[in-house]
């Protein structure tokens, strides 16, 4: 069984677009009006807690994209960039946007790319987490291999020091 | 695919797995240490896979008698054999993950991990979605 990338990540960013509308709609109670305005035909709304799931993945990953660009740019000499890049692709999945602002790295390389490593394994565990907790298929998948993917680049951080 | 299918094709790969590092250790002598580690883990979850497919009452399939595993003549080919190996291993762990519930989709989420840390052991570069093409 092939499982498509694109179709796994637009599930997740459906539930993000939608998990907005609903943080709307509990503001407003009008969550017909709110989809009638927004054009969505009647389709099973996401489970709550995996709107709460891909949230936070957006939030901790947006904090990781900080991290490893602020650790980039104060040690330029430590090839950060492919790290950067693979961050920053797995917060666009989750539906994140932008990078939060985090404390200024530690001024000694090792030790900055050290607490960059220990960032990328603690948010491994967290996704991997999740992605036992979290109900929709193709969003455990998207966990799970989120999770794998902190771990591959939490590893080679941890090779650069 | 149900349950006791994606168990299925995952063992499929692990028997290849414990026939193929073997055959890397030994007919390249700078890989064997790591061959060798490759096959222990191997060996284990196969034994695993076996044991939890019998417990639910399923025929394990059995393994090959030789796969295709393309020329392993240079230290680069016998690489990247396991590192393709190692690949599709993830992408089998991925989609039990998303069938499975409660215990077995920890053990697969765990799993997954493991071979993306396993496909970067032979050569892979980190990825964003390890698993997902």
């Amino acid at each position: 069984m092939v499982i498509s990338r694109r179709v796994l990540l637009g599930t997740g960013a459906v539930v993000v677009a939608t998990g907005g509308l609903l943080t709307a709609a509990e503001r407003t109670h009008r969550l017909d009006d709110i989809a009638d305005e927004v054009g969505l035909d009647p389709k099973p709304l996401p489970d709550p807690a995996d709107t709460r799931i891909v949230r936070r993945a957006a939030d901790e990953s947006a904090v990781l994209l900080a991290t490893a660009e602020a650790t980039a740019s104060a040690h330029p000499a430590v090839e950060l960039a492919p790290v950067v890049a693979i961050v920053r692709e797995q917060l666009a999945a989750v539906g994140g946007a932008s990078a939060a602002t985090t404390p200024a790295p530690s001024p000694d390389a090792p030790a900055a790319v050290a607490a960059l490593a220990q960032a990328l394994s603690s948010a491994a565990d967290r996704r991997a987490s999740d992605a036992n907790r979290a109900g929709s298929p193709a969003l455990v998948r998207v966990l799970a291999s989120m999770a794998a993917g902190h771990a591959q680049t939490a590893r080679t951080v941890r090779r650069l020091r | 695919m149900t349950v006791p299918d994606a168990l299925q094709a995952w063992l499929l790969l692990e028997h290849e797995a414990v026939w193929l590092f073997p055959v890397i250790g030994a007919r390249r002598d700078d890989l064997v240490d790591p061959a060798t580690v490759s096959f222990e883990a191997h060996r284990d979850t196969r034994d695993g896979l076996l044991a939890r497919l019998q417990q639910l009452g399923v025929e394990p399939s059995a393994a090959e008698l030789t796969y295709a595993t393309g020329p392993l003549t240079t230290t680069a080919e016998a690489r990247a054999a396991a590192q393709s190996l190692e690949a599709r291993i993830t992408a089998a762990c991925l989609t039990l993950v998303g069938e499975a519930e409660g215990d077995l989709r920890e053990h697969a989420v765990r799993n997954v991990r493991k071979a993306a840390l396993a496909e970067q052991t032979w050569g892979a570069e980190p990825m964003a979605f390890p698993g997902l093409p």
